[in-house]
């Protein structure tokens, strides 16, 4: 059948989410069913990093039912994702195999930045005035329980991507610790939050001011769906009318509010408190308009698979915001823009010449650039411990949409091009949590990182026009120079050592001299 | 959310509130039951008509007091004395309430002497009055009867020292006789016999005399009530009946397996507090002390019967043979549904549109087809329903059960609360979940009474979800004596609604958002309220504003103020409601552009339709909620907007055709008091017979050249 039906599931920290979808190349993406399930899994899985037994039956069922669900739908792929809860548990794995055990539910983990990735995406292929609304200075706000995560894009690029623990449940929680009147919260909120948010002010915007946010969140949305504040289309608002309704919350009762927005009682006070938050990033941003799109994890999760599936086609290319977010981390510690690009392309031409060598795909090929811009970026703080001091800037970076286990195979693939190579076997710290094949992936690209490092050795770009062909066991690399590339063919044995070791081809130079 | 006070308008100098507009509801319930009793009174009812609707008005009340007043007295123990919507503790409702069901009771039995009994006799049929006056002959029948059939299933008791008062169940007939000890001296003991419901009420004595004369099973046994105590003298014997406190309360909280609590819920019914005795006209004092004494009614509680107690038995007499010429046959049995002829795919018709069906003018088949249907059509992927209260033997269970069998997934809510049915709804729900359905035993402290079906398939270009939604209980049964409307529907917007419906009474949280319907107990007050508010704010603005209602039931006070307020902004608002009534229409000022108009007739009145103005751009909707506090606040409800143009008018037509019809209906006075309407001359408009005779109508071939069979008519089609 042309159709395909397809679910996903977000485990998030306090309620588990589903959603059905029905999807062809004919009518896109569309959304049969939504259900949600309160289930707090945040709360005593943040403080003891276990998810007690009563919560783990409850856990499991729910997903029997979902799987039911699933069933009566007769879905065909499925996607179910754990977010930070899950995310912190110290015996994830276990868990994750007796879920799949008890309700033959496979489930994954996915990281922060994985995470405001299908946020992002979601409403990117969702939502068609997404590049009209891009083409000012725009910030996304995502607020999600724990904390929040906030892009600034410039001209459809990402600029930058920070994540601040100021999450909404979290900000609910201290001031329940604090146990005042909710009349007092706006001036709580602003103290709270203030420190964090001009930091990321000084460091991030500078003098810029970004006009439009484009804010997800569980809470204000729905509000945003159903009031007009001072804009024609739905879901929009004036940031200036947005503030003053926010402010102007405070003097009325709970269930008026709640029989007005025709909300939950329960859910008032966390979107005051959402709302107090958003007037906050609101006015360090100089934001003028908000732009509530509504949509959630599992929205992202069936636009990706979607996309994959081309079911869906996307104007907006994101895998330049990959790669722009790394040339962002690399221009804050000085990085060479043009040592990169020859870098990039050296070893990006090596990788295209080799596909049936080493057999690796699209996404290894974005992982080797993105280990190319952030190849020296640990010269910021020390040029003798360049490995090191690279590996741990990208191990603390966000990449906004790689995940831990891609980011953790860039910084290695970053030090070892600096560093001796450590083995699998040697138990390294730094391969916790790697498995065999993405170990491989490491050695595969330090490999080709190291001889395309080592074609450059001079920083004078003389091998950027290199041809480069697999003959028998020799990986022919033909240069069209007249500069002297003594010091380059007399380095280059350490390198193609390596390169041999992997790869089992003897890289070799020919210079053609005009 | 539910909040108090919901009249928000500045305007306000008139209090709508005030307690003098509105009528207490058990009052007004009673009047509902005199309009039943009307129609056993009318001269153009059939006289075996007359018997079931006399028989109707028995049951009503025997339910009336196993509830309402059996609350008012929990109310009275409990020492609860806020008041009603008219101001009364509950105290006061129970002397008003009791002094009214006294009257209506010499009122029922002033029918039954003085009409019913006379026209039996005239078409020769004698109910025995006396048991000792029998021929020789009868007689010897009657005893004979007795010794082979009744007296084994018989359990005398006799009351002494050593035997404690027997447990008198709720609602039986019994026999009581003060019995002395043969050969002794001893004091005059207290005995008695349960009257067997095993056995038939009524008993027909082989014709003799040119008349069928009918005994009841009571006097058959009072004859012989010597053979059950035959060491004693009886010294009198007299039938009487006890009626108890039978309401429901379940502690949920407590009740771990809700199950079982009903279970134990229905023994202790037949214990409740008695509340009601009713003897036979020149009960014998002594034994009426005893009874008094045992079961501690109040005086006022004993209702002394000038005739045969219970009178429900009339609609046994109603089924004798041999008296078809003396029921009703002026209404057409159900015509089929044209839009779903039975050789067509019921998705596909569906498909081709909504479709709106007026039971039981329009046959219930479809529904259960629409069922079974999906049960075994490959292409269906999930079933799910909410039942309330479905008839024994139902297909529509049978359906789910194969569902279930045939791999679909299977999704009912049973509501285990329906009043009455618990014990029939326990069986079925455990075969259900046995067949391998997904039960849900209702929700915690709601009864959902909605009616919805869904039905989600997988075609070819995807999933397509089919909905029914109905004013009315998915029972095969009462469809065909309730008039209830209900929608078939594949409109993606109605089937995203259906979706969430289930997923709420699944325990997941609310949609984002709703296309099509309004969902009680969270949202549909506040909506109706909206409603009506709307056309006020029309009627302020010169714009067209009225409200057509109709429904069973309105004791909503919030509701009936924003009736008057509508009212009194100049909202012209009609209503037809069937049964309680707590608006007072024509108060001038409050409510003068308000009419009360009750329809009581051969169908139970059961749909819920609204109308409302909007300014020259007509909503209707359609609902299986009263505008009553119960439904609003503490049920599960649905209401659903039609808007299909052809759908609309025909829901126009019922509420029209309801609005003229001047046999069946009654209206409301200024003194509260309903009133048959004056027809003046005017042709007879029966709408329910309207509506049938339309319906046959829509079915007939057009032409005699298409079906090419001729259709014989029979005497019974005439009446005659």
């Amino acid at each position: 059948m042309a159709t395909d039906v397809f679910a996903a599931v977000d485990l998030g920290s306090y309620e588990l989410d589903m959603k059905i979808f029905e999807m062809s190349q004919k009518k896109g993406v569309k959304e049969l069913d939504h259900v949600r399930h309160r289930i707090d899994l945040g709360t005593e899985t943040y403080a003891t990093g276990r998810i007690p037994a009563a919560r783990m039956d409850e856990l499991i069922k729910i997903l029997l039912e979902y799987s039911r669900i699933m069933e009566s739908y007769d879905v065909s792929r499925y996607q179910a994702y754990g977010t930070s809860a899950l995310r912190e548990t110290r015996d994830i794995d276990n868990v994750l195999e007796l879920l799949r055990q008890r309700t033959g539910l496979e489930i994954d983990i996915i990281s922060n930045s994985e995470q405001r990735f299908l946020d992002y995406k979601a409403v990117a292929l969702n939502n068609e005035g997404f590049s009209e609304f891009l083409e000012k200075p725009t910030a996304i706000v995502d607020i999600g329980g724990g904390s929040i995560q906030i892009s600034l894009f410039d001209h459809d690029t990402l600029v930058t991507t920070q994540q601040l623990r100021l999450g909404v449940l979290r900000l609910y929680s201290t001031l329940q610790q604090i146990q005042t009147g909710y009349r007092k919260y706006p001036l709580l909120v602003q103290e709270l939050v203030d420190s964090q948010l001009s930091v990321f002010a000084k460091m991030h915007l500078k003098d810029r001011k970004v006009q439009n946010v484009i804010l997800l969140d569980d809470y204000v949305s729905p509000v945003m769906q159903k009031i007009k504040l001072g804009m024609e289309k739905k879901g929009y608002a004036k940031a200036s009318e947005f503030i003053g309704y926010i402010n102007r919350m405070s003097n009325e009762s709970i269930p008026d509010i709640s029989r007005k927005l025709g909300l939950a009682q329960d859910n008032i006070l966390l979107t005051y408190v959402s709302g107090l938050l958003v007037c906050n990033i609101c006015e360090i941003l100089k934001a003028e308009t908000i732009w509530a799109p509504g949509g959630c994890l599992c929205d992202g999760i069936a636009y990706e698979y979607a996309e994959k599936k081309k079911y869906l086609r996307s104007e907006h290319d994101f895998e330049k915001d990959i790669v722009a977010c790394a040339q962002n981390i690399s221009r804050r510690y000085m990085g060479s823009k043009q040592r990169s690009e020859t870098l990039q392309t050296i070893a990006l031409n090596i990788f295209d010449s080799m596909k049936k060598v080493h057999g690796l795909g699209k996404r290894e090929r974005l992982l080797l650039e993105i280990a190319t811009i952030l190849h020296d970026c640990g010269k910021y703080i020390s040029m003798v411990n360049l490995g090191d001091c690279s590996y741990n800037i990208i191990m603390s970076t966000e990449i906004i949409g790689l995940s831990h286990l891609e980011r953790t195979i860039v910084a290695n693939v970053v030090k070892f091009n600096h560093d001796n190579f450590e083995y699998y076997s040697d138990g390294t710290y730094r391969f916790r949590g790697i498995d065999k094949e993405s170990y491989f992936t490491i050695s595969k690209l330090t490999a080709i990182l190291r001889l395309a490092n080592g074609l450059d050795r001079t920083h004078r770009q003389k091998f950027k026009n290199v041809k480069i062909q697999v003959k028998d066991k020799e990986l022919e690399i033909s240069v069209d120079t007249m500069a002297d590339v003594s010091l380059e063919r007399g380095l280059f044995e350490g390198r193609a050592q390596f390169f041999e070791q992997v790869y089992g081809l003897r890289p070799i130079i020919r210079q053609k001299r005009l | 959310m539910a909040t108090k006070n919901t009249n928000s308008g500045k305007e306000k100098t008139l209090d709508f509130y005030n307690n003098a507009y509105y009528i207490n509801r058990e009052l007004s319930w009673l009047q509902f039951n005199a309009r039943c009793l009307s129609e056993a009174k009318d001269k153009a009812t059939p006289l075996f008509e007359k018997l079931k609707f006399l028989s109707i008005t028995a049951s009503n009340l025997d339910e009336f007091f196993m509830v309402r007043i059996a609350s008012l007295k929990d109310m009275i123990h409990a020492g609860y004395k806020k008041p009603d919507i008219a101001g009364m503790t509950p105290k006061e409702q129970l002397d008003k309430v009791t002094e009214a069901v006294h009257e209506f009771v010499k009122e029922q039995y002033n029918t039954y002497n003085r009409l019913l009994l006379p026209a039996l006799n005239e078409n020769g049929v004698e109910l025995v009055r006396d048991y000792k006056k029998l021929s020789e002959e009868e007689a010897d029948y009657v005893d004979r009867y007795f010794d082979e059939f009744v007296y084994p299933v018989l359990t005398p008791m006799a009351v002494d020292s050593s035997r404690p008062f027997p447990l008198i169940r709720n609602k039986t007939l019994n026999i009581g006789a003060l019995v002395k000890g043969k050969d002794t001296e001893d004091e005059m003991e207290f005995a008695m016999v349960q009257v067997p419901s095993v056995i038939p009420r009524i008993m027909e004595i082989p014709e003799s005399s040119g008349v069928r004369k009918i005994i009841l099973l009571e006097q058959i046994i009072e004859r012989n009530i010597q053979k059950l105590f035959l060491n004693y003298d009886i010294v009198c014997c007299y039938p009487f009946r006890v009626g108890r406190n039978a309401d429901l309360s379940i502690d949920e909280e407590e009740a771990e397996d809700l199950l079982k609590e009903i279970e134990k819920q229905l023994k202790r019914r037949q214990w409740g507090q008695a509340i009601r005795l009713e003897i036979e006209k020149g009960f014998d004092k002594r034994l009426l002390k005893i009874l008094v004494d045992e079961l501690r009614v109040e005086e006022k509680e004993i209702y002394t019967i000038d005739g045969p107690l219970d009178l429900t038995f009339l609609m046994k007499l109603y089924g004798i043979d041999g008296f078809d010429y003396l029921k009703e046959h002026g209404y057409n049995p159900p015509a089929g549904v044209v839009q779903l002829p039975p050789d067509r795919d019921i998705f596909e018709c569906i498909r081709e549109g909504d479709i709106l069906m007026h039971h039981p003018y329009e046959s219930f088949d479809p529904v259960v087809r629409f069922v079974e249907t999906a049960a075994s059509d490959p292409e269906v992927l999930a079933i799910k329903q909410t039942l309330y209260r479905v008839s024994g033997n139902s297909p529509i269970i049978a359906a789910l059960a194969k569902a279930a069998d045939n791999g679909k997934q299977v999704s009912v809510l049973v509501e285990l609360k329906a009043r009455f049915d618990e014990e029939n709804n326990i069986v079925w729900a455990r075969m259900l979940e046995k067949a391998g359905c997904h039960v849900i035993y209702g929700l915690k402290g709601l009864k959902t009474h909605s009616k919805i079906t869904l039905v989600v398939r997988k075609e070819e270009d995807g999933i397509r979800r089919y909905v029914h939604l109905a004013t009315g209980n998915y029972n095969d049964s009462t469809a065909k004596l309730y008039t209830d409307v209900g929608m078939f529907t594949c409109a993606e917007a109605y089937g995203e609604d259906a979706t969430a419906v289930f997923n709420m009474l699944s325990g997941y949280s609310e949609p984002v958002a709703w296309n099509k319907l309004t969902i009680a107990p969270l949202w549909l007050k506040d909506r109706v309220l909206y409603l009506i508010h709307r056309e006020a704010e029309h009627a302020r603005n010169g714009e067209p504003a009225r409200i057509v209602a109709k429904m069973n039931s309105i004791c909503h006070k919030d509701v009936i103020a924003a009736l008057y307020e509508a009212s009194a902004a100049g909202v012209k608002i009609e209503l037809i409601v069937r049964g309680i009534c707590s608006l007072r229409a024509g108060i001038p000022g409050i409510s003068e552009n308000i009419t009360v108009k009750s329809i009581v007739g051969n169908f139970l009145e059961h749909s819920r339709i609204f109308y409302f103005e909007n300014g020259g751009s007509p909503e209707y909707y359609a609902s299986s909620a009263d505008w009553m506090p119960r439904n609003l606040e503490r049920r599960v409800e649905i209401m659903f907007p039609v808007e299909n143009p052809e759908l609309r008018a025909k829901l126009w037509h019922i509420l029209d055709t309801e609005l003229k019809d001047n046999v069946k209906a009654h209206i409301m006075d200024a003194n509260g008091e309903y009133q048959k309407v004056n027809r003046r001359g005017k042709d007879a408009i029966n709408s329910q017979k309207i509506f049938g005779i339309e319906a046959t109508e829509l079915v007939k071939p057009k032409d005699i050249t298409e079906s090419r069979v001729f259709e014989p008519e029979y005497r019974d089609y005439h009446g005659l």
